[in-house]
């Protein structure tokens, strides 16, 4: 029994507990136990975020001709790191007054089920980051799509449920593109396993590797969201039930990128990828799929910009983000997956962070719509504080964990010599950057509503959660070396040269970064600052609330006025005429295509003389194969024949 | 060994006494038939532990004592025993038990028994053509006799497909015959290289593929199929979707292997079969009555099979004996689980609160129907998948495209059942929806609120076909070896003709020495 056999075997059997639990009050301190101990299985292997050996399991299932088996190796055990660190936040966050409300509300089964998504989620993306060979990714793959389905579908309204099953039929649809690309696989290498796959692709010509990872970019791509299979995503992960969406929103999206790492950029090589001109561009294939990353970090960011409600501007956010995190793979020196592997880790840490901070407020008030929302600042200014620190990492600002991917990102694309894109990532960051501070501004700070006057402060068993990952925000902000080493190893796993680096960030040649350095310096800052404000005389004065005007107006304070309606008034004048809802139309266009398809069917099935047209035309197509054929006339004869007897 | 033909004869048998029997005493001759199709299970059990060698030695059973090709006889190999047996065992599951019927649906049952078995069975065409007839006449009366108006005017429906259909495979077979003058399979299987591999040959398997096709769903001639399936009981349906459809791919299939070598006769079943996938699953995604929705699905399905007998070689043949395997299991406990669920699928919000059991069964029945892994539909499907992309052509290309389309069809459909059935109650008004079909015997063509309770017996069968699939996945490695094993002996021509004619093996092995 290797260490990976216990973690999955021990992720099963606590899955058939926590089925068999899931209406006791206990389950909810009985999974946080659950998710402790197979962190600790999975630290057991740490071995692996520093470059040891792949682990392998000693299960292996033989059928039809393949041997299924498991293996963890250093990406693996990256992605179930972070899968298993958000799961013990997630459950951490809904053990405590978040369940007993959501108990209160729905039901005792209705919470028990919350628990048996979420371990069933960690187990399935267990099963799919420890496979090894296609096979066996597949249905990791497909385990993976139907328990996120489960938590989508656990929210009862009708839009979640459209959301769910709209969420199913795309994630059908690329688990069918990835099968067909595995039968071809198959076909074209003789095997399925990951090490003979990988010698067999160097046999393939470019025209089948095209159809390869066009077939596999679409299957991972779906999942991930990107553009333009963007619009299942964000409605489906913000009307996930609050801690659901906590833990969809981190992670669930990102096992396309690890199968797409995996696959694209460990067994097809971006080289072969590269080596592929798309007919009528400038294109080869790799740039386009650095493209469509680019392209994913701005539209979808833009959409997020007119969100009026905090889940849905943060759920449109991970679409956008995830870009960035194929645009860094995409890049294909060591910098630039760095970046994008290790942006995987500051997204969930901060998106996570947000989640809980929106969830937190929903509790608290009862909504996350902007235009009933202001001013909670006063009243819960510690959720606040973590929301600063996480839209201060989803921006890419110092010095939180997010500035350091990003910063990454961008070095790869300037050193890669590729300034479009370069100009594409800025824009997608401009709009992050306006729409953090949306959320920030409509959330919490303006004047308070009368009606949330009596709220408090977020419950301790939620902040605490969040707290928690604030500090690691702002720690691998500060130390992003700790995360580096594993994202190194990660490197090596699939072969690309890892990322010189340090303790306090990047070594290079051209132009490293330390954050701690950095970090120095901006606290320097703020202390002069600081000083001089507080000790040397600068003036400072404090201001209340309620104290400000409106297109210069004074508002007194029974006039409660907040500025949430129509944000970015001016900006929306010069960007709106953008908004065409393109992609919703061609969706549109495609269910009607397909609707009419089946209309066209059923007229054949409902003919009133299907026996006669159905004889007609055989018996015409007989005629014609007769006719076609020199033997005809031997049936003549033999019936001649057989007559004159 | 020899007692099978008593598989054919005791029910045909039956079905003639039942009706004089009646006339004295109901329940004896209701016993009567009972006990035929238990002594049938009996016997073949008896066979399959007798001669352990069935799994690796086919027989031939001489008739009459007149040996082929002018005798008739019954080709036992792995498959046909299987399906021997289960006519036998799926006729007692569905057997009209709750229905206060007249004796003549039991002596038509008996009828549609001995056909069956006969048909899978038999070792010559026209032996084939006899028993597809007595079972076409078996399956009329039995839709017929439901006793409803739609019931008769699509039984009518069904009618005319299959007397056009039966035509033309006369025609075909006649075709043969005179190209050949013999209608023993493994005869004509020695001589179609060289007298069946033309243009002619290829006119008569087209004209019995569509002969045979109006039973196995097969695209140009299965517009019956909706009509019939919605408007008889779950048990006929059941029955008809899942075995008779199968035995008619099974025949066709083994037509396919002895007598027709041309690629062409390939490419038009595929192509047929990719035209029964794409039409049953477009359809099936418009449908809003829950039975029609089931019944398109089974074309589609049905389509899938044809398409994966398609394919040459090994993997195609596995390939469709593995759906045509699953589908014969999952489709009739569908039917079942809609016995409860008839009419409109509006009506079925709601449902998953009442009965969170039956919904649960009928979940994990879609997803291995649907091919979700590690479910046996998953592994049928990748199958078919690898097969259609190891052949080059358009049509195995094609194929490559529309299956997984239509797999994504389908699943917006099921999932959108699901999805109702999981919808608080009264959330949006129930339609109401005048083409609602009872179960029961009534002839009430009146609104009835739909949503009735399961036959206990319905859910023990449903129940039992989804432990089985669990079963199987647990089993895997098993599972796939005997796949293959059934496979390799159904695509081996040369095979099949030693057995029947021993001498010709022994002729040649000395040939070759």
């Amino acid at each position: 029994m290797s260490v990976l056999d216990d973690l999955l075997l021990f992720t099963a059997l606590a899955s058939v507990a926590i089925i068999v639990l899931r209406r006791f009050a206990f389950i909810s301190k009985f999974s946080v136990v659950v998710y402790v101990l197979a962190t600790v299985l999975l630290i057991k292997m740490s071995a692996l975020g520093y470059g040891g050996e792949a682990v392998y399991s000693s299960f292996t299932v033989n059928v039809l001709g393949q041997v299924l088996q498991w293996r963890f190796d250093a990406l693996s055990w990256f992605f179930a790191l972070i899968t298993l660190v958000v799961a013990l936040f997630t459950a951490l966050f809904m053990s405590g007054a978040w369940g007993d409300k959501y108990r209160k509300e729905h039901s005792k089964e209705a919470y028990g089920l919350l628990q048996v998504a979420l371990i069933l989620n960690v187990l399935s993306m267990l099963v799919l980051l420890a496979s090894g060979d296609l096979l066996s990714l597949f249905i990791g793959w497909e385990l993976v799509s139907w328990a996120s389905f489960m938590m989508m579908a656990l929210n009862p309204d009708k839009v979640a449920r459209k959301a769910a099953i709209k969420y199913i039929v795309y994630a059908m649809a690329g688990a069918m593109a990835i099968l067909m690309a595995i039968a071809m696989t198959y076909n074209m290498t003789g095997s399925l396993d990951y090490v003979q796959v990988m010698q067999g692709m160097a046999q393939l010509n470019n025209s089948q590797i095209a159809v390869l990872v066009s077939l596999y970019a679409i299957g991972f791509g779906i999942k991930m969201g990107v553009i333009p299979f963007h619009l299942w995503q964000a409605t489906a992960y913000a009307e996930t039930p609050g801690a659901g969406a906590v833990f969809m929103g981190a992670i669930s999206a990102r096992m396309g990128l690890y199968a797409l790492i995996l696959v694209i950029v460990q067994i097809i090589g971006l080289t072969r990828v590269a080596a592929i001109e798309i007919p009528y561009t400038f294109l080869d294939m790799q740039n386009a799929l650095a493209w469509v990353g680019a392209l994913t970090t701005i539209i979808p960011t833009y959409i997020a910009l007119k969100q009026n409600d905090a889940r849905y501007l943060l759920a449109w956010h991970g679409v956008g983000q995830g870009g960035y995190m194929l645009l860094g793979v995409m890049i294909a020196d060591s910098i630039g997956t760095a970046g994008g592997i290790m942006h995987v880790f500051n997204y969930a840490t901060y998106q996570a962070a947000l989640f809980m901070t929106v969830t937190a407020v929903i509790y608290r008030t009862g909504t996350s719509n902007f235009s009933k929302l202001g001013g909670l600042v006063t009243q819960m200014p510690l959720t606040f504080m973590v929301m600063v620190v996480s839209i201060i990492g989803l921006a890419g600002i110092p010095p939180m964990n997010g500035f350091v991917s990003k910063w990454l990102i961008y070095r790869a694309l300037l050193l890669d010599g590729q300034p479009l894109l370069f100009v594409a990532a800025v824009i997608g960051t401009l709009g992050t950057i306006l729409s953090v501070y949306k959320l920030v501004h409509n959330t919490f700070l303006g004047q308070l509503r009368l009606e949330h006057q009596d709220v408090r402060e977020a419950p301790l068993s939620m902040l605490i959660p969040m707290l928690g990952l604030a500090i690691i925000i702002f720690a691998t902000g500060v130390m992003p070396g700790v995360v580096l080493d594993w994202v190194a190893a990660a490197q090596i796993a699939i072969g690309i040269a890892p990322v010189e680096h340090n303790l306090g960030g990047i070594e290079l040649v051209q132009g490293g970064l330390n954050m701690i350095w950095v970090t120095g310096v901006m606290f320097y800052g703020f202390a002069v600052g600081a000083i001089i404000f507080y000790f040397l005389g600068g003036k400072s004065k404090h201001i209340h609330q309620y104290d400000n005007y409106a297109g210069g107006h004074f508002l007194t304070s029974k006039v409660r006025y907040h500025y949430s309606n129509h944000f970015y008034a001016g900006l929306m004048h010069l960007i709106g005429g953008w908004y065409r809802n393109i992609f919703i139309k061609l969706e549109y266009a495609l269910v009607s295509l397909v609707s009419f398809m089946s209309q066209l069917s059923e007229n054949f099935y409902r003919s009133s003389q299907p026996a006669m047209l159905v004889a007609a035309i055989v018996m015409l197509a007989l005629w014609y194969i007769m006719s076609a054929d020199g033997s005809a006339p031997v049936l003549v004869q033999g019936l001649q024949g057989g007559m004159s007897k | 060994m020899d007692n099978i033909v008593l598989l054919v004869v005791l029910p045909l048998l039956a079905a003639f006494l039942m009706p004089v029997v009646a006339r004295s005493s109901e329940v004896v001759a209701r016993t009567l038939g009972l006990s035929v199709l238990f002594i049938s299970i009996g016997i073949i059990l008896n066979v399959w532990s007798q001669s352990g060698q069935i799994d690796s030695q086919a027989v031939s059973i001489v008739i009459g004592g007149f040996l082929p090709p002018l005798g008739i006889n019954f080709y036992v190999d792995q498959i046909s025993l299987f399906f021997a047996l289960a006519v036998p065992v799926m006729v007692l599951l569905f057997w009209p038990w709750h229905r206060a019927t007249s004796i003549r649906e039991y002596s038509l049952m008996m009828l549609l028994t001995a056909s069956a078995s006969g048909l899978i069975l038999s070792g010559d065409l026209f032996n084939i053509y006899v028993f597809y007839e007595l079972l076409g006449i078996a399956s009329y009366s039995l839709v017929a006799i439901q006793g409803r108006v739609s019931a008769v005017a699509a039984s009518f429906r069904y009618l005319l497909m299959g007397s056009v259909g039966s035509v033309m495979m006369l025609l075909g077979i006649a075709i043969i015959y005179t190209q050949t003058g013999t209608l023993n399979l493994a005869h004509l299987s020695l001589l179609a290289p060289e007298k069946l591999n033309n243009m002619l040959g290829l006119a008569s398997f087209a004209l019995i593929l569509t002969g045979m096709g109006v039973k196995a769903e097969l695209f140009p001639v299965n517009s019956w199929v909706p009509e019939v399936y919605g408007s008889v009981s779950s048990n006929l349906a059941a029955l008809m979707a899942g075995l008779l459809s199968k035995l008619a791919v099974i025949v066709i299939v083994r037509l396919l292997i002895l007598l027709f070598p041309q690629p062409e006769a390939l490419q038009l079943m595929g192509m047929l079969g990719i035209l029964g996938v794409l039409t049953g699953e477009l359809v099936a995604w418009r449908s809003r009555d829950f039975v029609r929705m089931l019944s398109f699905s089974s074309i589609g399905q049905l389509g899938l099979i044809f398409l994966a007998f398609s394919i040459p070689g090994e993997m195609g043949m596995m390939a469709g004996i593995a759906i045509a395997l699953h589908h014969m299991l999952v489709k009739p406990a569908l039917f079942m689980l809609a016995t409860g669920w008839r009419g409109a699928v509006e009506n079925l919000s709601g449902v998953a609160r009442r009965s969170p059991f039956v919904v649960l069964l009928f979940i994990v029945l879609i997803l291995s129907l649907l091919g979700i892994p590690p479910l046996p539909g998953f592994w049928a499907k990748y199958l078919l998948m690898v097969g259609l992309s190891s052949q080059d052509g358009f049509i195995y290309t094609l194929g490559m495209i529309i299956v997984p389309l239509a797999m994504v069809i389908e699943m917006a459909y099921l999932f959108k059942i699901v999805m109702i059935m999981y919808r608080k109650d009264n959330d949006e008004p129930a339609v109401n929806n005048s083409n609602i079909v009872d179960d029961s015997n009534i002839v009430d063509d009146s609104n009835i609120k739909v949503v009735q309770k399961h036959s206990k017996w319905g859910l023990a069968i449903a129940a039992s076909v989804a432990a089985m699939l669990i079963a199987i996945v647990l089993q895997l490695q098993p599972a796939s070896d005997k796949l293959l094993s059934l496979a390799n002996q159904l695509s081996d021509r040369n095979y099949y003709i030693s057995t029947v004619f021993p001498q010709i093996h022994t002729v040649r092995m000395q040939s070759i020495k």
